[in-house]
C-alpha cells in the first residue's frame, strides 16, 4: 500500500512571531522554519504504518519554494522513501494546494493520503476536506488512531465532547490531531541516507493546474499586550475590585 | 534566632524602616540559608536595605556593634555560601533590583545586586541582545549572587563564567566604603583590577551592590545533536573533532545510567535506539544549511573513527527542547534517591583519566554504590552522583559518602583540578580547600580580605577560616 504525506514549511513553533512593521505580513526574515507540526506527526504515522507491514511505500510531498526540500528532507530522514516538490511562489491558498495535491494524487494512486489537519501559520483547516472533495474520497480529520485493515481504514476522531471512530473505504485521506503519536527524532544515519532518496520536483503546469489567488491579505497585528496585575491589601478589596472596575461578579 | 537588643533592632531601623528589619524564625526560614540543607539558619536579624547608602550604613553600624554580615541574594546557592547559622545580621538585597543605563553604544547595562537573572536576559532579549550566562537557576538566582560566585552553567564553552560579562562592580567593604571598579571600561590597566578580586569572593570581601553587565549578539539558530559513544575516551575525541567545525555553545556528557533513569521518570524519548554508555550533547550555532553539512561530516568522521555509535539532531525548537531535557531533567531525575553530589573540574583533557579513577576507587570500597556522572564535559566540568542504596540508612551513607569525598579530593588533587569548578566553596567544601590551594595561596587569600575587611565582619568562616 502507497501512503501519501503532506509536510509545510511553517515558522517554528517555538518562534516569537512578529508583525511586520507596516502590518502588510508576519517578519519572516531570519526566523526558523521548521516542518508544521501537524504535518511531522503525518510523517510519523506514515513510517510506522510501513515499520507495521501495511504501507509498502511512504511519498512526502511538499508545495513551495527551493527551501521546502529542507522539510522534504526531513520526512525522508524520518523513514519515508521519496520526495515531491511542487515549485510554488509565495503563499499558496488552500484551495490551490489541494487542486495540487489532487493532482499528486492522480499521479502517485496512493492508498492513503496523510495530512495535518492544519498548518500553525494559516491555521485554516481546509486543506484535507478540500482535497476530499475534489478527490471524491473518504476523509477520516482529527484523527488520533488510526487502524488500516484490509480495504478499509478506521480512524478515530477527536470531536468535541469525547472522540467519533469511523470506517472508510480505502483510498481515504486522514488529517492529524496532537495525540495520533510524538514523532521520533531524526537519526544521524538517516539524515545521510536521506540524502540519496530521490526527490521529484514538479510545476503546477505538470500537474494541470493554474495557481489562483482569491483572497488579499488586508492587514497583521500583533494581539493586544497584557496588563500588568497587581497586588491587593484584604480580600475585602479584591472583592470590591472584582464587582466594581472588573464587574465580573 | 539569636536576639539582638531593642536598641539594636531600632538602629537598624532607623536606617532601614521599621518594617525591614525582621527578627522572628520566618525571615530567618525565608532569608538565612541557600538551596543547602545541612545548617539550620540562625541570624540575630534580616535587613532589607533598599539603596547603596542604606547598605554602608548597615555595614557601618555591624562593624560598631561587632555583628557579622551574611549577604543575601537569590539564595540558590549549593555550597552554604549565603547560610547566616551563627548569628550573623543578614543582609538582603532583593529591594536594589532596577536595571538602567543601558547603553546600546557601550552594550552595558546597569543592574542592582537584587535583580533576578531571569529579569535581565529578558531585558537583554527587549533589547535585541543577550545576556549569555544561564543556568537552571536564572529564575531564582540574582545578578549580585552570580557574580559573588562566579557562576557559570550551560553555555560556558562559548560564552565563558560570570566574570567575563562583568564590566563594573560596586561593592560595600567592610568598613562601609564604596568601591567603584572598572566603571564600564573595556580596557583598564591602571593598575590592580580590583574588580576581578571581588568576583567569586563569595561575600567575603564585601556587599556586591551593584553590577555592570556588557551584552553579547543573540544567539541565532541553534541545533542539539546527541551522540552515542563507546567510551569516555571518545567523548574527548569528538570535543576535538567537533571544536572547529562548529560552533559550540554547549558540550555536555551523560551516562546511560542517567539516560535510562531520566527516559524512565519523565517520560521522555529515547534519542535513538542504540543503548551507548555514554552519550555527548553538542548545541551548535546552525545559521544556515552549511552548519548542518559540517554537523554531518563530524558525524560521519567520528563513526568511522570508532568513537560515536549512533546519534540524532534536532529537527525543530521543540526538538532542540526536548533533547535538552535527557541532560537538564537528570538533577531531579535522580533526587528521589537522595544522592550525593559534587561539582569538581580538571583540564579538559584530564576528565577521562579523573573520572576513571574515581569509578575505580568508589566501586572497589563500596560496590553496591550507584555513580551517575553528568556535566559540562566541554569545559573540564564534572558531577559527581552517587545514589543512596535504598536499603542504607541516610546516617551510615553520609558517613560513607565523607570518605568518598576524600577519595574524589586526593584524585583532584593529584589531577591538578578544582575542588570546586562552579558552585564555590562556603561552607562546604571549606575544608578540602587545601586540596586545590596551597597553604601560601590560601594565606594570601587572608591577608586580602583583612586589607578589605579588617574587623572580619563580612560572611566570616566562609571559604576559609582566618
Amino acid at each position: 500500500m502507497k501512503v501519501l504525506v503532506a509536510v509545510k514549511r511553517v515558522v517554528d513553533y517555538n518562534v516569537k512571531v512578529r508583525a511586520k512593521a507596516d502590518g502588510s505580513d508576519v517578519d519572516l526574515n531570519n526566523v526558523k522554519m521548521s516542518i508544521n507540526p501537524f504535518c511531522e506527526i503525518a510523517v510519523e504515522e506514515a513510517v510506522r504504518l510501513k515499520e507495521a507491514g501495511v504501507a509498502t511505500e511512504v511519498i512526502a510531498v511538499s508545495i513551495g519554494d527551493k527551501a521546502c526540500q529542507e522539510q522534504i528532507r526531513t520526512a525522508l530522514a524520518l523513514g519515508a522513501d521519496r520526495g515531491i516538490q511542487v515549485e510554488t511562489e509565495g503563499a499558496v491558498e488552500p484551495l490551490v494546494v489541494a487542486k495540487l495535491l489532487k493532482g499528486v494524487v492522480e499521479k502517485e494512486e496512493p492508498q492513503l493520503v496523510i495530512l495535518g489537519k492544519q498548518s500553525i501559520d494559516g491555521d485554516n483547516n481546509q486543506t484535507g476536506q478540500m482535497l476530499g472533495a475534489l478527490a471524491g474520497m473518504p476523509q477520516g480529520t482529527f484523527a488520533s488512531v488510526v487502524k488500516v485493515d484490509g480495504d478499509r481504514v478506521q480512524v478515530t476522531r477527536e470531536v468535541d465532547g469525547g472522540l467519533q471512530t469511523v470506517s472508510l473505504t480505502l483510498p481515504a485521506i486522514v488529517t492529524t490531531d496532537l495525540r495520533l503519536n510524538e514523532p521520533r527524532y531524526a537519526s544521524l544515519p538517516n539524515i545521510m541516507k536521506a540524502k540519496k532518496k530521490q526527490l521529484d520536483v514538479y510545476t503546477p503546469a505538470d500537474l494541470g493546474v493554474e495557481v489562483t489567488k482569491h483572497l488579499t491579505l488586508v492587514k497583521v497585528e500583533p494581539p493586544a499586550e497584557r496588563q500588568a496585575g497587581i497586588k491587593v491589601e484584604s480580600v475585602d478589596e479584591l472583592v470590591d475590585k472584582l464587582k466594581n472596575e472588573a464587574k465580573v461578579i | 534566632m539569636t536576639a539582638l537588643a531593642e536598641e539594636q533592632l531600632s538602629a537598624l531601623a532607623a536606617i532601614v524602616g521599621a518594617d525591614r528589619v525582621l527578627d522572628g524564625p520566618a525571615g530567618a526560614e525565608q532569608y538565612g540559608r541557600d538551596w543547602t540543607r545541612a545548617h539550620v539558619p540562625a541570624p540575630c536579624a534580616v535587613v532589607l536595605p533598599g539603596s547603596i547608602a542604606e547598605v554602608q550604613s548597615v555595614v557601618r553600624y555591624a562593624r560598631r556593634a561587632g555583628l557579622a554580615i551574611v549577604p543575601s541574594g537569590g539564595r540558590t546557592g549549593l555550597s552554604a555560601g549565603a547560610v547566616a547559622a551563627r548569628g550573623e545580621l543578614v543582609l538582603v538585597l532583593d529591594r536594589l533590583n532596577g536595571i538602567d543605563d543601558f547603553s546600546p553604544v557601550d552594550r552595558t547595562v546597569r543592574c542592582g545586586a537584587g535583580v533576578v537573572t531571569a529579569e535581565l536576559q529578558a531585558y537583554a532579549e527587549a533589547k535585541g541582545l543577550f545576556y549569555p550566562v544561564d543556568f537552571a537557576s536564572a529564575g531564582s538566582s540574582q545578578v549580585g549572587g552570580n557574580v559573588a560566585t562566579n557562576a557559570g552553567g550551560i553555555k560556558v564553552i562559548r560564552h565563558g563564567m560570570t566574570r567575563d560579562w562583568v564590566v563594573g562592580v560596586k561593592l560595600v567593604t567592610g568598613t562601609g566604603e564604596l568601591l567603584d571598579l572598572n566603571r564600564g571600561l573595556i580596557k583598564n590597566n591602571a593598575g590592580y583590577d580590583l574588580r576581578h578580586l571581588v568576583i567569586g569572593s563569595e561575600g567575603t570581601l564585601g556587599v556586591i551592590v551593584e553590577v555592570t553587565v556588557s551584552l553579547a549578539d543573540p544567539p541565532g539558530d541553534l541545533a542539539v545533536m546527541v551522540l552515542g559513544v563507546p567510551d569516555l575516551g571518545a567523548i574527548m575525541d569528538v570535543l576535538h573533532c567537533a571544536r572547529g567545525r562548529l560552533e559550540l555553545h554547549a558540550f555536555e556528557f551523560f551516562s546511560e545510567e542517567a539516560l535510562a533513569r531520566v527516559v524512565e521518570h519523565q517520560e521522555l524519548q529515547r534519542p535513538f535506539d542504540t543503548a551507548a554508555p555514554f552519550y555527548a550533547l553538542l548545541e551548535f550555532a546552525q545559521p544556515d544549511e552549511a552548519a548542518l553539512e559540517a554537523a554531518m561530516a563530524v558525524f560521519e568522521e567520528t563513526v568511522e573513527q570508532g568513537w560515536v555509535l549512533d546519534g540524532c539532531v534536532s529537527q525543530s525548537v521543540a526538538q532542540a527542547q526536548s533533547l535538552w531535557r535527557l541532560r537538564e531533567d537528570i538533577s531531579e531525575t535522580i533526587s528521589r534517591w537522595t544522592p550525593y553530589k559534587n561539582d569538581i573540574s580538571t583540564r579538559v583533557s584530564d576528565v577521562p583519566g579523573f573520572l576513571a579513577e574515581v569509578d575505580a576507587v568508589v566501586s572497589e570500597h563500596y560496590p553496591d554504590f550507584q555513580i551517575i556522572w553528568f556535566g559540562h564535559i566541554g569545559d573540564g566540568n564534572v558531577h559527581l552522583n552517587v545514589l543512596k542504596p535504598d536499603e542504607l540508612p541516610m546516617d551510615e551513607f553520609q558517613a560513607r559518602c565523607g570518605e568518598v569525598s576524600r577519595w574524589v579530593f586526593e584524585i583532584v588533587q593529584r589531577h591538578g583540578g578544582s575542588v570546586s569548578a562552579e558552585h564555590g566553596v562556603g561552607l562546604l567544601k571549606k575544608e578540602y580547600l587545601s586540596y586545590s590551594r596551597s597553604e601560601t595561596e590560601i594565606e594570601l587569600m587572608r591577608g586580602i580580605k583583612r586589607v578589605f575587611d579588617p574587623d572580619g565582619i563580612m560572611n566570616p568562616g566562609k571559604i576559609f577560616d582566618l
